[in-house]
Formats: structure tokens, C-alpha cells, sequence
């Protein structure tokens, strides 16, 4: 177990690291004082003798940049950002705890029903090769899978939500409706994540199903799984014990792979369908210049991305018993 | 074998007139020609050619493992006198392993590399003895491995971390696992070297004594097949050319081509004698000549055989072989 994840952890604190560099450096390295811009673009929501108190804040503290750095360091590990500007003074933190839970919500459940239907239908597929569904569904599938994000959402969200109007086109929730742990709460928020997560479904589905269609179709060729028949298993054994279980290998990677634009994905679904979230947090901070919210938003996606990886890595783990010593 | 104690023995295994097509575009490859013949109950029958002449083509026919673009083209495989190729799924299940297991000739890829050893020996178990209970199926797995030589305290590992020779011993216990009736062995120790194959070889005279099986053995190497076979078939190009008992076909072949093939191994009880082999090429299936398909290669051609195939002639109710000139 040790050396495979430790060596992974390694890897995504060095990702991290380089992440949080960046975010340092970027800032510092722009043409003008950043803090005049944050200024001017605040428009005298801030007065001139909070600046200082502002600029230490942001780490942007007199002295040679390895003590900036360190301070700014200390800071993202205490959880402080900051505050943000078009909000001042509530912290960074505050508005991305607000926000994330939601792009997490989008991403992860369409992530899971994604995969879960697609690999499905992959096994499906592969099972029942050059049949019906192999050769009209599953390429319809892809084919849909295969339009920009953002043609089919709008395409979704007029149709369904405006046209027939079966579903609600903004917002999280019923802001009528209180938020706490009752049914009606999340009666809502399933309502209105309808249109958003049906929109990263459909278009992700076809590339899962294809993966695992073409990785199983391989596996099926294997001569484990002629043994697995020989054995006089059951067809579902074969198929699930044998096939499945090795074909969804590389499923799993491709997985850790595509999660960086799943999280990319969900931001712009946020856009289209006004729902609260990471993306609509960083095109307000982008439209009104917002550098501290914006680091806050990069750093924390990334946080995101690595450990959805780190999560990928688990189950990799779990699925091949060749990476346990 | 004496010729009165193979009357008496009983037909295990019955194959008649089997041919098994490759659908290759629009072209149908014959890999195997209408092969007949038997293995009894006990005995262990070697089926020898070199590579490319159809065996493991065969063997897959023979438990109905054929896949796409593989077909029966015609013949029956009758096991106990019933048609092993008109089984429908839920026959074929109970038979497949049961009845009849098979290693094949891959054996370091058969092992399903995600589940661990343990779990593929007792999958098998409970499939075909729903009855037994979590510890029974330990048992009989931890028994099923000393069987074969592996410490049954390395049950709960992973193929990869076995040796190639330990493989094949895991999959040789699993195919013990139900103590079937016939093994059909497709060239079991290819892939392993001298050393570990002569191990696996004694290990297996030892378990046939031990529980009695029948075994048919596959393999290139006939001076390997003649220390435990009862008696060989000789296949090329996909036609069964010679069959007799063992000592008959290291030490008195008939057809040109087996006494190529015996030729082109070192003798076992050390008589030198030159290499010599078979030269030429194997047959290219596409465009067989209409006559002997070891006429190209022949070294003892005669006219005849140019156009017309000769069939399998009986010289003693023991040993055919199919060539002209012994007709
Ligand atoms: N999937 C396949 N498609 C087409 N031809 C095949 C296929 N598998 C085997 N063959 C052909 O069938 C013949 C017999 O192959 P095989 O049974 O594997 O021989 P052996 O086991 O004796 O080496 C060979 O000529 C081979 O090229
Ligand atoms: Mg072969």
C-alpha cells in the first residue's frame, strides 16, 4: 500500500505547492501596483487608510519576498485569504464555503451518474456487440457527447426550461423556501438542479460508454475470461467478475484524467443556467476584478481537482492488486 | 496398452468427422479436417503436430469454447455418447469443468490477474456446488494446492506474485478442482523451461495415477508426450495423419511426416542419431492442393499423390495412418 499512494500524496502536495506558487507570483509579476488596480476597481468602496491594513493582509508586506511568501503561506494554511473586495469585508473563505458545496454538488453527482450509466451501458454494449443498441444507441450517444457543452445546455435549457417549461432555469433553490434538512429543502434543490445535471449527463455519457465498451471488448479477448467460461461460470460472473472488473481499469484513470474538465465544465454550466457555484463566484470576481476572490477560486479548484484525484487513485488501488505490494 | 484391454475399455471421449472453419473475409480456413478419434477412460492421448496444424483449434471445439470466426463446420465430439456440441448454455455450464476441464495453452494468461488465486478456485467450487459453505470451499482450496506442490499458505495471493511454474500449478489445481473426467491439456509447459517442466510433467503422472483421469495432452514436443501418453495422434494441416500407441509412434512411424516429426527431436534413451526434420514450410490453408496436403514436403512422394488425398488406412486395429504408400 505505502509506496504507490505515498509516492501519489507526494505528487499532489508537490501539484499543490506549485499551484499556490503561482498564485504568489502571478499577481506580483503584473504590470502596475495590483493594489492600485484593486483600488481603482473597488470605486471607493475602500477607503485610502484601509489600504495598508489591506495590503498586509494581503501579504503584501514590506520586506524581501521569501517573508512575503512565508506569510502568504501561513496564511492559506490557517485558512486565511483574505477579503474580498466586491464584498468587503467578508473573507475570501466565507464566499467560496458558500459557493463550493454547490460546483461540488453538480460535478460529483453528474461524475458518479455519468460513470455509473455509462459503464453500464458500456458492458452492455460490448456484451451485445454489433447488436442494436451497440450500433444505433451507443454511437447516438457519442454523437451528442461529442457537441460543445454549452451548445447543449442552451439547447436543454430552452427546450425544457423555457419552451415547455418543466424546469426551473436559475438559482440553486426556491429562495421561498428556507434552507435546512427538510424534505421540502432538498425537494427543491433536486427540482433545480434538474436542467444541470441532465445537461453534464447527456453530454458525458457517450465517452464513458465508449471506454468501457472498447476497453471490455479487449478484456473480453483475454484468455482469463475464455478460462472463466471454461470454468462453467455464469454468464453474469464472467461478465462482472472477469471482464468488467478489469475492464474498468483504465475507465478509473481516465477518470483522474478527465475530472479537471468536469470541474471546468460544471463552471460554465453555472454560467448558462444562473446557478450559484465556483463559476458564477469567478465571472463576478473576473468582471470586477476581485484578485483576491479570484486566487481564493484558483486555489481552491485546484484543491478540488487534486483530491477527486487523490480519490481516483484510491479506487485504482482498490480495483488492481498489482499496485500492493 | 494390450490390444484386449483396449477392447474392453470404455469410450470416454468419441470425436467423429470434426471440422472447425476460420471465417477469414470471404474465404473459409479448414483448420481442422475431419478428425476422428477416441480417448478411453484413463488414458491419456497425445495430439502432436507443429504449430499452426490446428490443435488448440481442437481443443477449444472440444468444450464448445470455439468463438467467432470460428464454426463447427460438421462432426460431433460425443462424451459419454451424448453431443457435447448440441448442448444448450445451462448443459454446457454443468458440463465445463465438471466433466471436462481444460488448461490452456497460455496458462500464464488464464489466471484472471485482479482476483486473488484463492477466489478463483473457490468461484469455480461454489458454481458447481452451491451447497458448500465459506470454510468447505477453504478447505478443499488450501487441499487443492498442496496437491500440486504450493504452499497453502500463499492461497490468498495474486497471480503476479506467482512464478510462471507456480501458475501453472495454480492452474492445474483449478483444473482438479472438480475432479473431472478428462483434462484436455493444450501445451501445458511451452512456456516454462526444462527444469520446471519436467517438475510439472512428474507432478502430473502423479496426480493421473492419484485420481485417474483421462488426458488429453497437446504439444509440439513428442519425445516430452511419448513418457506419459498412451497412445498419439499426429495432426497436420488440420487432418489427423497418423494415430497409434505411443512406443508404435516414436519408435515405428508410418507416415512420412510423423517420421519427420520424430526425427526432428533428440531421442529420449540417447541413440545418436542426426536431426534431421521436415523441411519446407507449413501448408497455407488458403489453397489446399487437391491431393496428399504433405505432398509438397515429402521426401517418399509418389504419383498418387499429387491429386488425390489418401484416407486413413488401418494397419492393425491399434495404428492408422493416412498415406499411399501403405495401401
Ligand atoms: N482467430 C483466427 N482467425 C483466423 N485463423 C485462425 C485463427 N486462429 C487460428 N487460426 C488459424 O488456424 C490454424 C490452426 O491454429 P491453431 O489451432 O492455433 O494451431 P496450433 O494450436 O496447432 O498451433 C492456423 O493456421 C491459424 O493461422
Ligand atoms: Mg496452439
Amino acid at each position: 500500500m505505502g509506496r504507490f499512494l505515498g509516492s501519489r500524496l507526494l505528487f499532489y502536495i508537490a501539484a499543490f505547492m506549485v499551484a499556490v506558487t503561482f498564485n504568489f507570483v502571478l499577481p506580483r509579476m503584473m504590470p502596475g501596483d495590483p493594489f492600485e488596480i484593486m483600488f481603482a476597481a473597488a470605486q471607493g468602496k475602500i477607503q485610502p487608510e484601509q489600504m495598508a491594513v489591506l495590503k498586509e493582509q494581503f501579504g503584501f508586506v514590506a520586506g524581501p519576498w521569501h517573508v512575503q511568501y512565508w506569510d502568504y503561506i501561513k496564511g492559506i494554511f490557517s485558512g486565511d485569504l483574505g477579503p474580498s473586495l466586491t464584498y468587503y469585508p467578508t473573507p475570501v473563505t466565507e464566499i467560496i464555503s458558500g459557493a463550493l458545496p454547490w460546483t461540488v454538488f453538480l460535478a460529483g453527482t453528474s461524475t458518479l451518474i455519468c460513470l455509473f450509466i455509462g459503464i453500464l451501458l458500456g458492458i452492455f454494449s460490448a456484451y451485445n456487440r454489433g447488436g442494436k443498441f451497440d450500433s444505433i444507441v451507443a454511437p447516438a450517444l457519442a454523437f451528442i457527447g461529442a457537441f460543445p457543452q454549452m451548445v447543449s445546455a442552451m439547447l436543454i435549457l430552452f427546450g425544457l426550461g423555457v419552451i415547455l417549461n418543466w424546469f426551473p432555469v436559475g438559482y440553486g433553490y426556491n429562495p421561498d423556501v428556507d434552507a435546512g434538512w427538510t424534505l421540502e429543502f432538498f425537494m427543491s434543490v433536486a427540482y433545480h438542479a434538474a436542467l444541470p445535471l441532465l445537461t453534464m449527463i447527456i453530454c458525458g455519457i457517450g465517452g464513458w460508454l465508449f471506454l468501457m465498451r472498447n476497453s471490455m471488448i479487449n478484456t473480453l479477448g483475454e484468455d482469463y475470461i475464455t478460462m472463466g467460461k471454461a470454468k462453467g461460470l455464469s454468464t453474469r460472473r464472467v461478465m462482472i467478475n472477469y471482464a468488467a472488473r478489469n475492464a474498468a481499469l483504465p475507465v478509473v484513470t481516465a477518470v483522474a484524467m478527465a475530472l479537471s474538465f468536469v470541474v471546468a465544465g460544471a463552471l460554465i454550466i453555472e454560467l448558462i443556467y444562473n446557478y450559484p457555484g465556483l463559476g458564477n463566484e469567478m465571472l463576478g470576481a473576473v468582471a470586477s476584478r476581485d484578485y483576491p476572490l479570484l486566487q481564493g477560486l484558483l486555489l481552491i479548484i485546484v484543491v478540488c481537482v487534486l483530491t477527486a484525484n487523490f480519490i481516483a487513485d484510491l479506487a485504482y488501488f482498490w480495483l488492481d492488486p498489482r499496485l500492493r505490494k | 496398452m494390450t490390444e484386449l484391454a483396449n477392447q474392453q475399455a470404455e469410450t470416454l471421449l468419441d470425436i467423429r468427422g470434426l471440422s472447425v472453419e476460420y471465417l477469414v473475409g470471404d474465404a473459409r480456413l479448414r483448420a481442422v479436417d475431419k478428425v476422428s478419434f477416441t480417448v478411453n477412460k484413463g488414458e491419456t492421448v497425445g495430439l502432436a503436430g507443429e504449430s499452426g496444424c490446428g490443435k488448440s483449434t481442437l481443443a477449444f471445439a472440444l468444450a464448445k469454447l470455439h468463438k467467432p470466426p470460428a464454426l463447427i463446420a460438421e462432426g460431433e465430439v460425443l462424451y459419454k455418447g451424448r453431443d457435447v456440441l448440441s448442448f444448450d448454455d445451462e448443459e454446457l455450464r454443468r458440463f465445463r469443468w465438471k466433466e471436462t476441464s481444460v488448461v490452456f495453452q497460455s496458462a500464464m494468461n488464464c489466471l484472471n490477474p485482479v482476483i486473488s488465486v484463492n477466489a478463483q478456485i473457490c468461484d469455480v467450487l461454489s458454481a458447481h456446488h452451491p451447497e458448500m459453505n465459506r470454510g468447505e470451499l477453504q478447505d478443499r482450496a488450501r487441499e487443492l494446492l498442496k496437491v500440486v506442490g504450493i504452499h497453502p499458505d500463499r492461497l490468498d495471493q495474486y497471480p503476479h506474485q506467482f512464478s510462471g511454474g507456480m501458475r501453472q500449478r495454480a492452474v492445474l489445481a483449478i483444473s482438479l478442482a472438480l475432479k473431472p473426467q478428462l483434462i484436455i491439456m493444450d501445451e501445458p509447459t511451452t512456456a516454462l523451461d526444462v527444469v520446471v517442466e519436467r517438475e510439472i510433467m512428474d507432478q502430473l503422472s502423479e496426480l493421473k495415477k492419484q485420481f485417474g483421469f483421462s488426458i488429453l495432452l497437446i504439444s509440439h514436443d513428442l519425445s516430452l508426450m511419448g513418457e506419459i501418453t498412451d497412445r498419439i495422434a499426429v495432426m497436420y494441416a488440420g487432418k489427423l495423419v497418423e494415430i497409434a500407441p505411443s512406443e508404435e509412434v516414436l519408435f515405428n512411424p508410418q507416415h512420412p511426416y510423423t517420421k519427420g516429426l520424430v526425427n526432428s527431436f533428440p531421442h529420449l534413451l540417447g541413440e545418436k542419431k542426426e536431426l534431421t526434420g521436415i523441411s519446407g514450410n507449413p501448408l497455407n490453408l488458403y489453397s489446399p492442393p487437391a491431393g496428399c496436403y504433405f505432398e509438397e514436403r515429402c521426401p517418399e512422394r509418389i504419383e498418387r499423390c499429387k491429386s488425390t488425398d489418401p484416407a486413413l488406412i488401418t494397419l492393425n486395429p491399434q495404428h492408422k495412418a493416412k498415406c499411399h504408400l501403405l495401401g
